[in-house]
């Protein structure tokens, strides 16, 4: 378990590390390391070189726009856990992170890495999908920025360019002020990569119905997925067990659901049926003891 | 011969344990912190199939990388060393540490690279160029024992290493007698101890000494004969640096391959060599899987629950080579009618080969298993007649006025009081609660379960299952030792003769000898001798030191009280047994005369003129210690011995799972442990809680699997589900103590404690989850998806 002979670089700008990508299509970005590292270390990752981007300027942090949360690539999966500003603003998140391997992982992993990473069962890509954010990507020459949905384009496989750094993630913030989230997953063990995760954001009125709805669901098929056709057509309506129940299960009957050695897709349909409802169901229940809403 | 103390100074006080202290401040000193100068380092290469023939391997391109100093093959080293031992008498199916010229499963190491560093050794594995001729492969026992199979040592003939069918009493009788009969298969899949440390070994050859130093991580009785005997060398060359801290073993840390191999190379090249497992080549070719075992089990009961008779055929998928594994179908013997009046007995023991990994021992050498399938049976009964599961159990028990038992295959169990036992655990779970706890979970729609198990221990270790299964082997004897020397400043230090691996021999050495001696055992030194100069020790297996080296303490430290009365009656101008010791000081019995510690000492070190006549001067002894119940060769007819000593575990479990996502969660977990007299809490409890901990591993998560391409599916402990702390309940210990009377202080053994039972009690929970919906699983470890997958199709045959 060594790795092979690679190149470190550890450039301070990220226009620098854009043309150190640039230059040579085998570098790749080290960012927390709790992926590649072991990566490294089986051999399964074999750069020629890599380029840390830990020392880079402005690209931790997060900021607080009209209408989203900004995270930068560099904040540590940790920040964003304990951050009252994404408690309040996008609470989706914060109730993701705990299910993000364990706390020590959660220290050094990376908000980025985790997004480029792309792995179908990762909790952070699964909120971005679910909330309909964007990603910014970045190369030595400009930026450009594209919606999440649109950027997971199979198992560990992104729409990231040659020469490219993803610089940041951008959480929508709803605006309702009765808004709730629900978040489920089963890992075979804590700290493991979801068999299957479900998160729901649902805001109501004042009677209790629907007005807004976001649903996704991760580790059940090859890019974490939104299921924006569930969502909307649950909009409108007064949730009852039985409807979204139904409703879960029309919307996976049809997925092509991965296996894997010690679990099968079949396993993966059930389980997202009732993830996607128990999520739904907390979220709504969410809302409805939410007086203040999500935004101060 | 000194007699047991009737209250205790320091044997089962909750002292602090004496390793603990270097092990939780990061001071322990493991076999990858030894690196001379010069050192080399290995890596291997592994083969890609699970069958193949070997056509070439082209090392040219390795060995030109620089750093790199030769690469060493299979027919390399099968030229220059002897193979290792078989446990049985499979002379053909030889085993060596690399493959020569067949390839018998993936991952094995087709050659090994010695290079610079250990990363350079890595660059180079790649180089080497492998060309093979795959073939066809098997990895279903099954299949492998049928007489057509493919056999996986063509040269032994079948994948046969062992078939042998034992009846123990009139089997067939009580079958057509009683009044019932059931039948059923239970599966224990191939899971293992995973220790956090993986195998590694140092090997320096020194020809101006004559000298092969080892410091390896090591838990194996006779490591020091079989390097020496596959290197070619006499023993007395080798010296095994039994000092060394082992991060873990619990029965798989043998290294006997990497050993041999080390050696070979430090010999050849002059250079001392390292080769330390990492994670892949543990997990894939360390051969330290455990048993991968299928049970077939009949039992004759009367209406009334009674257990008249027990038909046991187990299959166990030993992987390519044949080592020690059979063997672990042997040990349950001494244990296989569990703590039951069950008359008579049929047990088939088979073990083919495969072509999977090797096994290893691990801990409980089989008994897991086998109290599994025993326990099963049990529950399986009581639906049949309707009872209670503890009352089934209470019904067999062997009532505790019935010690010394002797069980159909010929062992002696020692002592128990199963129903107290039995008692003390209804009591401290609060039964009629439990069961309302658990029928409020189910009402709530979640799948709840309570799950019980008896089972016994066998401890203090023998090996009679080698003569018994394994006719040319007529070993009987299995000590362990104790050196004890006082020096002339009158402070104490014993030897003993063996690596640890955890299991607190040196608090329990010091606690047993400060006992005897009266000394705090803070102030006794233990200290590990090397192979060169160790007393014979069969080591820490078959949960044995408490008894062995505990014995062998006792026994030691009264010789050397012995010696010191003798030199004050002397003094006293009296006889020995009139002298009588107290903390250190020894006095005639009217109190009128009395010597101090250093007044004796001092005698024995200094004055010659004053020793009694005949006496050696010095303060040295030491006891070597055979197993209490001696040593015999087994019966004609399979009867034997097996181990001397019988501790008792019964488990109490309650445990839920959503029916959809099937994730069993522990809500209690209460056990009553009897391992007679503790000799320190604290080590009793910490190997409790460990086993418990590796036996819902064992039901719930670890599995070694292979996919039909031969190719294992759990290389890395992502895949390979060690539990957690997360996974892991909080555990409620109840103790009884009922001493054995064939040890020095009643003490049995612990160190496989909570595991030999833990799993039968997960599975018996899961079992009764499962009860409503009419269905069971059958085969260990049981798994979230396929357990949810079982439910559904239960489900879906219903509607
Ligand atoms: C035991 C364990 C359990 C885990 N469990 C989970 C879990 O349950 N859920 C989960 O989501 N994750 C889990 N992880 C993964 C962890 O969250 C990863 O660290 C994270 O997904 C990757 O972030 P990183 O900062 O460590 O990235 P790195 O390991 O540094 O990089 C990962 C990949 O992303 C690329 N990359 C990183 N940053 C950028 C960037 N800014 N632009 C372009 N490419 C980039 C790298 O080149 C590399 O290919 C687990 C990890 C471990 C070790």
């Amino acid at each position: 378990m060594k790795p092979v002979p690679f190149e470190y670089e550890r450039p301070h700008s990220l226009k620098a590390a854009c043309q150190l990508l640039a230059d040579d299509e085998d570098a790749v970005i080290i960012a927390g390391g709790q992926t590649l590292i072991p990566m490294l270390a089986m051999r399964l990752a074999r750069p020629s070189r890599l380029v840390d981007i830990s020392r880079i300027d402005g690209l931790s942090g997060i900021e607080e726009q009209t209408d989203n949360i900004t995270v930068g690539c560099m904040t540590r999966h940790a920040e964003v856990e304990r951050s009252p500003v994404i408690a309040s603003h996008v609470p989706l998140l914060s109730a993701a992170m705990p299910w993000v391997g364990h706390a020590p992982i959660r220290v050094r992993g990376t908000i980025g890495g985790s997004i480029a990473n792309a792995d179908p069962s990762a909790e952070v890509p699964l909120v971005l999908v679910t909330l309909d954010g964007t990603i910014t990507l970045s190369n030595a020459t400009g930026s450009r920025t594209i919606p999440a949905r649109s950027f997971f384009s199979g198992p560990m496989m992104t729409e990231i360019q040659p020469g490219e750094c993803l610089t940041a993630a951008d959480f929508p913030v709803w605006q309702h002020s009765r808004t709730g989230i629900g978040f489920r997953e089963i890992a075979k063990r804590h700290g493991d990569f979801a068999m299957v995760a479900a998160s729901a954001q649902v805001s109501v009125d004042a009677t209790g119905k629907c007005i807004a709805c976001a649903i996704g669901i991760g580790g059940v098929t090859d890019t974490p997925l939104a299921l924006p056709e569930l969502a909307s057509s649950l909009v409108g309506t007064a949730f009852t067990d039985q409807s979204v129940h139904d409703a879960a299960k029309a919307a996976t009957d049809n997925l092509s659901a991965m296996s894997d050695p010690q679990t099968s897709p079949e396993y993966r349909k059930r389980a997202a049926t009732k993830l996607i409802a128990d999520a739904l169901m907390a979220a709504r229940n969410d809302a409805l003891e939410t007086s203040e809403g999500v935004t101060t | 011969m000194t007699e047991a103390p009737t209250s205790f100074r320091y044997v089962s006080k909750p002292r602090r344990t004496q390793e603990d202290r270097r092990f939780v401040t990061g001071k322990g000193h493991f076999v990858a912190d030894i690196v001379p100068d010069n050192t080399l380092h290995v890596a291997l290469v592994p083969s890609q199939e699970p069958a193949a023939r070997i056509i070439s391997i082209d090392k040219s391109a390795a060995l030109a990388l620089p750093g790199v100093h030769d690469v060493i093959t299979g027919d390399e080293l099968a030229a220059a060393v002897e193979p290792m031992m078989n446990g049985l008498d499979t002379p053909a199916v030889k085993r060596y540490a690399m493959a020569v010229d067949r390839i018998r499963y993936c991952g094995e190491w087709v050659a090994a690279v010695v290079a610079d560093t250990r990363a350079i050794a890595e660059d180079a594995a790649e180089l080497v160029e492998l060309e093979t001729e795959p073939s066809d492969f098997i990895l279903d026992a099954e299949e492998a024992y049928r007489p057509d199979s493919l056999a996986v040592h063509e040269a032994h003939g079948s994948n046969i290493l062992l078939d042998r069918t034992f009846t123990w009493g009139p089997v067939e009788q009580h079958f057509s007698e009683s009044a019932r009969e059931l039948s059923f298969r239970v599966t224990w899949g191939r899971s293992s101890t995973v220790p956090i440390e993986t195998f590694g070994v140092l090997a320096s050859w020194d020809g101006w000494r004559d000298t092969l130093d080892v410091w390896a991580s090591i838990q194996m009785p006779k490591y020091a004969d079989q390097i020496a005997r596959a290197l070619r060398i006499p023993m007395n060359t080798v010296r095994v640096h039994q000092d060394v801290d082992v991060g873990g073993s619990y029965g798989v840390k043998r290294g006997i391959k990497h050993t041999v191999l080390a050696g070979y190379i430090s010999r050849k090249l002059n250079r001392p060599i390292r080769l330390i497992e990492d994670r892949l080549e543990n997990m894939r070719a360390g051969d330290a899987h455990g048993p991968d075992r299928i049970f077939d089990i009949s039992i004759a009961y009367e209406d009334d629950g009674r257990i008249r008779s027990m038909k046991m055929r187990a299959l166990d998928n030993a992987g390519a080579y044949a080592g020690r594994a059979p063997f672990q179908l042997g040990k349950p013997i001494g244990a296989i009618v569990g703590p039951y009046t069950i008359e008579s007995v049929e047990y088939q023991a088979i073990s083919v080969t495969t072509n999977k990994a090797a096994q290893e021992a691990v801990r409980g050498f089989g008994q897991a298993p086998t109290n599994y399938a025993i326990e099963t049976a049990l529950d399986r009964v009581a639906a049949a007649v309707g009872l209670d599961r503890v009352q089934i159990r209470r019904r067999n028990y062997i009532p505790s006025d019935q010690f010394p038992y002797l069980i159909p295959s010929g062992t002696s169990y020692d002592s128990g009081d199963y129903q107290t036992v039995t008692d003390k655990v209804m009591t401290q779970v609060g039964w009629d609660d439990l069961v309302r706890q658990r029928d409020a979970l189910r009402a709530d729609g979640q799948l709840a379960g309570i799950g019980i198990a008896a089972c016994l221990e066998p401890s203090g270790g023998n090996s009679s299952f080698e003569p018994l299964l394994n006719p040319a082997n007529t070993t009987t004897t299995w000590m362990d030792s104790c050196r004890i020397m006082v020096d002339g400043a009158g402070t104490v230090t014993a030897t003993i003769h063996t690596t640890s691996s955890g299991q607190g021999h040196q608090t329990l050495t010091a606690t047993i000898i400060g006992e005897v001696l009266e000394i705090d055992p803070d102030q006794i030194r233990v200290i590990h001798a090397d192979s060169q100069t160790s007393l014979p020790s069969n080591s820490p297996v078959g949960s044995r030191m408490a008894v062995m080296l505990g014995g062998a303490a006792f026994n030691a430290a009264g010789k050397l009280k012995d010696k010191l009365k003798r030199i004050a009656a002397k003094q006293f101008g009296a006889s020995p047994d009139e002298v009588v010791y107290s903390e250190g000081t020894f006095a005639t019995a009217d109190g009128d005369q009395s010597l101090g510690w250093m007044d004796v000492v001092t005698i024995a070190h200094r004055y010659f003129h004053l020793l009694p006549d005949g006496e050696q001067p010095g303060l040295e002894v030491t006891d070597v210690y055979q197993v209490p119940t001696g040593g015999g060769l087994p019966t004609e007819d399979g009867r034997v011995q097996m181990y001397p000593c019988h501790s008792f575990e019964f488990h109490c479990v309650l445990l839920s799972f959503d029916p959809i996502l099937a994730k069993p969660e522990i809500h209690r977990y209460v056990i009553g442990h009897d391992c007679g007299t503790v000799i320190n809490p604290h080590i009793v409890k910490g190997m409790t809680l460990g086993g418990i901990a590796h036996g819902i591993g064992a039901a719930l998560f670890e599995e070694f699997t292979y996919d039909d391409q031969g190719q294992m599916n759990a290389q890395t402990l992502a895949d390979y589900l060690l539990p957690s702390s997360h996974e892991i309940p909080a555990v409620e210990i109840v103790h009884h103590c009922t001493p054995s009377p064939f040890t020095v202080l009643g003490q049995k053994g612990s160190g496989e404690s909570g595991y030999l039972g833990a799993p039968a009690a997960i599975s018996g929970a899961v079992n009764d989850a499962l009860a409503p919906l009419g269905i069971t699983v059958d085969k260990l470890p049981i798994r979230t998806a396929a357990l949810s997958d079982r439910i559904a199709a239960a489900a879906n045959t219903q509607s």
